[in-house]
């Protein structure tokens, strides 16, 4: 029944998608107005085929229905119910009715969002170009990775249930969901990019309708990923929180060209520059996306995410080629428009700091692809089998991390065009002496090494920086220089302080210590005292949890462990964290003997400062959503740089005339200048 | 002598102003004007220290610490041996804590780890034939990039473009309707 159900749902959503590209295109081509109206309401459709097909899927997760293949994969009569709603995307046929899921949700939030501007080409187009993505993913639940196939329940059958790691943490159910609301959202912006394209308004218009999207989409992502990296580092057991693995790189690399893009648009929408770079980000932000589920669900390269395999790969590697060969076409073919009327003045400048800002984040993204992708290439190429691990990540990233926080210590706070000796000397004064007082605090604390306090000087010196502008915001329009993209985005900066501070000092401070415990003795590694008090234990239907009750610092008792799933057999281990301001500990049972008087191999790391990245992820999110909030003016080019008393209206008239032979902004064309011709 | 005259004659005035009270902006000024090559040479000398005042030479325990972290566990995937808490990435640290206790020098250790491991135990490929090819591209990319930059900044302004037909088109048109009476305000 749930079979039959989910697989109609499926297929009345492919159904609908492609005919909304059908009927779309054409009402597009022949300008019927009636039509394409119907098009934009058949988003609900595909929406409740979209929600229905989850619904069904939980339903059958929820009744332990074998006969769907899916449930006879993860589903298991003893998962606990949160675990077992996080099931669905617990492997790949379930993940993609997430996204399927979550493509929906954003076609009908487009829709309605632009619903007066049914007959606008560029809308249209861009709902178009949502409607075959959207097609994509449902032709995906159709055939390669239908979950919903009838399945026989042999007399044998054991349930199993979800991998053991994805059922002993809460954030297993808000991390995926998070990061397909990032990876996802950026299909939003990229279907008004080549609705631009095709349209030929390549203009500024399109950028300001999807600036909004595009700063959600990215901070859903930043989030997403924050969250991984929290998960990684309390449930997998090694006291890390990124392993350079190909799964987190598929999700850093959209991230890196995503985050180069709402910095090097602003450029554009000031100066009227930058649109072939900006379009190329854009499309190749989409496309990393579906490289990167490629990468990590056709088991291409093996990781500890990559649960599965299928031909699926193949579709994904087809449907990635097509986008992509259709983004540089249409860039191509609208080259001539594509020039931009501007130029910038001077290198010290922000649209020249944005420049810089786009050349660093693209070489990062590059280094990380290369790492990714380098070990299949060569192993394509004459069979060897090499790794790329951390050393190369770190060596190549180390300097281009220095290159970024020095951008983003003085890229705020110059202006645009031009900058003088003088206002950078009485700019960047402030933040200049936080850096230097970072650095002597680090010191002074006994911190060495040239990496983590180089880190620390930058930190701060770029927190000064983002801080002045919230001061003086703040200080110039009370609680609304805390909103707007500006403010929000200094926000966001400061967080990444704090995560650059994080990773700086939990890496170079660490201590790691393995030892071996009989009951009641105690180990003193980095000034805290561990004692082990004994072995326990205890059990239910669904796992075996063993671990060692360790006393810290005659306090608390934290419990390392290990839990065994009674239907998988394979252990996994289970730390115990204490977290705290300054460092955490934590602490692994690496081996322990059969006799629970026997014995036991403990590891400690004690790990600084490491707290600070998850509230750096925090402050980033909080940031972001501050960043959406609609600052002091709505629509139109933001005033970045009215901070220092600029004649703003003659600024916005200078970029009016720029570019003259451009088509107005549609955004700017319904609020300020009617239509001409 | 004379190299600190400057800093001086500029100084001056500024103690001056700060004892009667009242500071202007041009002190402050000058006086940030002074205190720049201050925060630089501060910045350096904490940046000295940090790196030389490392407490000697390395030890065993931070040589092995150093060598885990080179190399890969076999069986995990991104995780080195160091970090991992896979039983063969704990043979692997013995492995290195004896030899290092042997005396044995980094190649040595790193060859006999091949031998057993193949070369894709190492986390950062062997240099020399197509694997350098990771640490050249990058560095292609972002030369290539500055260069882009650099180019895209030294541009001379293309402030002046020739009209194009559509735009003779569009002002024949707007004169025409000027001229027609048919927009509002146009005199």
């Amino acid at each position: 029944m749930n079979s039959i159900l989910g697989y109609g749902f499926t297929m009345l959503g492919l159904t609908t998608s492609l005919a909304g590209v059908a009927a779309g295109s054409y009402a597009l081509i022949t300008k019927q107005h009636r039509l394409l109206r119907q098009v934009r309401q058949w988003t609900w459709l595909a929406l409740i085929a979209a929600v229905g097909a989850f619904t069904v899927m939980q339903v059958a997760l929820f009744q332990r229905d074998y006969t769907v293949s899916f449930v006879q994969s993860v589903g298991s009569p003893f998962t606990p119910p949160l675990y077992n709603f996080a099931a669905l995307w617990s492997a790949l046929e379930g993940s993609i009715i997430l996204w399927t899921l979550v493509l929906a949700g954003y076609l009908v939030a487009v829709a309605v969002k632009f619903r007066q501007r049914v007959t606008d080409p560029l809308f249209g187009w861009a709902l178009v170009v949502m409607y075959a993505v959207t097609a994509f993913f449902f032709g995906l639940m159709a055939g390669p990775t239908n979950p919903f196939v009838r399945a026989v329940v042999s007399a044998d059958f054991q349930p199993r249930g979800p991998n053991p790691l994805l059922q002993n943490h809460v954030l297993v159910a808000f991390h995926p969901p998070m990061l397909y609301l990032g990876y996802v959202g950026f299909t939003v912006p990229f279907a008004f990019a080549i609705a631009a394209l095709i349209t030929g308004r390549v203009g500024e218009g399109w950028l300001v309708e999807t600036r909004r999207w595009t700063v959600i989409a990215w901070g859903f992502l930043t989030f997403g990923i924050v969250l991984g990296a929290w998960w990684s580092y309390e449930v997998l057991g090694w006291g890390g929180y990124w392993a350079w693995d190909p799964v987190e790189n598929a999700s850093l690399l959209p991230w890196l060209t995503g985050t180069a893009y709402i910095h090097s648009v602003m450029v554009q929408e000031r100066r009227g520059m930058l649109r072939v770079w900006n379009l190329s980000l854009l499309c190749s932000t989409f496309c990393l996306t579906i490289l990167g589920t490629f990468l990590t669900r056709s088991g291409v390269v093996e990781s500890v995410h990559a649960f599965s395999e299928g031909e699926v790969g193949t579709w994904l590697l087809a449907f990635f080629a097509v986008v992509a060969t259709l983004s540089v076409g249409l860039i191509g073919w609208r080259g001539d428009r594509l020039r931009s009327p501007g130029a910038i003045d001077s290198p010290v400048s922000r649209e020249a700091a944005f420049l810089a800002n786009n050349v660093i984040f693209g070489a990062l993204a590059f280094v990380v692809l290369l790492g990714t992708v380098f070990p299949l290439l060569a192993e394509a190429y004459d069979g060897t089998r090499l790794t790329i691990g951390r050393p190369y990540f770190d060596s190549l990233g180390r300097p281009i991390a220095f290159v970024m926080l020095f951008l983003m210590a003085s890229a705020p706070v110059l202006p645009w065009r031009k900058a003088s000796n003088e206002l950078l000397s009485e700019r960047l004064f402030w933040p200049a002496v936080l850096g230097v007082a970072a650095m002597v605090l680090a010191v002074a604390l006994g911190g060495r090494g040239l990496y983590p306090v180089f880190t620390f000087g930058l930190g701060g010196f770029a927190a000064g920086a983002a801080g002045r502008q919230v001061v003086l915001a703040a200080r110039r329009q009370g609680w609304r220089g805390f909103v707007g993209r500006t403010n929000g985005g200094m926000i966001v900066h400061l967080g990444v302080v704090l995560i650059a501070v994080a990773v700086a000092g939990s890496e170079s401070y660490k201590t790691d210590r393995i030892t071996e415990l009989l009951p009641g003795e105690s180990v003193t590694v980095a000034g805290h005292t561990f004692e082990y008090v004994n072995f326990d234990g205890n059990e239910n239907d669904r796992r075996i949890h063993l671990f060692a009750n360790i006393r810290i610092d005659d306090d608390e008792i934290y419990t390392p462990g290990r839990t065994i799933y009674r239907e998988l057999g394979q252990p996994v281990t289970t730390p115990s964290v204490k977290p705290g301001f300054s460092e955490d500990l934590f602490l692994v049972l690496d081996e322990f003997s059969d006799d629970p008087e026997g014995p036991i191999r403990l590891r400690v790391i004690v790990r600084p400062l490491i707290s600070w990245m998850w509230a750096g992820g925090i402050l980033m999110a909080l940031g972001t959503l501050l960043a959406v909030f609609p600052g002091s003016r709505r629509r139109g080019t933001e005033a970045v740089s009215a901070a220092v008393g600029r004649d703003v209206g003659g600024n916005r008239k200078g970029k009016r005339e720029e570019g003259p032979s451009t088509p107005i902004p549609a955004g700017v064309a319904s609020t300020e200048v009617a239509p001409n011709v | 002598m004379t190299a600190s005259t400057p800093s001086s004659s500029g100084g001056a005035p500024s103690v001056v102003a700060s004892s009667s009270g009242a500071r202007t902006a041009a002190d402050r000024k000058r006086l940030r004007r002074m205190l720049w090559p201050a925060l630089f040479v501060s910045a350096l000398f904490l940046l000295a220290v940090a790196t030389l005042d490392t407490g000697g030479a390395e030890t065993d325990g931070e040589r092995v610490q150093r060598l885990s972290e080179s190399f890969a566990c076999p069986t995990c995937d991104g995780q080195s041996v160091a970090e991992s808490n896979a039983a063969v990435a704990a043979q692997i640290r013995n492995f290195i804590r004896a030899e290092v206790s042997d005396g044995a020098t980094d190649t040595e250790i790193r060859d006999a780890l091949i031998v057993g491991y193949t070369s894709s135990v190492l986390l950062t490929p062997p240099s020399g034939g197509v694997s350098s090819l990771i640490w050249i591209l990058p560095v292609l990319v972002l030369v290539g990039g500055s260069a882009g930059v650099g180019f895209v900044l030294t541009r001379p302004r293309s402030g002046s473009r020739d009209a194009t037909e559509d735009d003779e088109a569009l002002v024949a048109r707007a004169r025409a309707s000027i001229d027609d009476g048919t927009v509002e305000g146009a005199s």
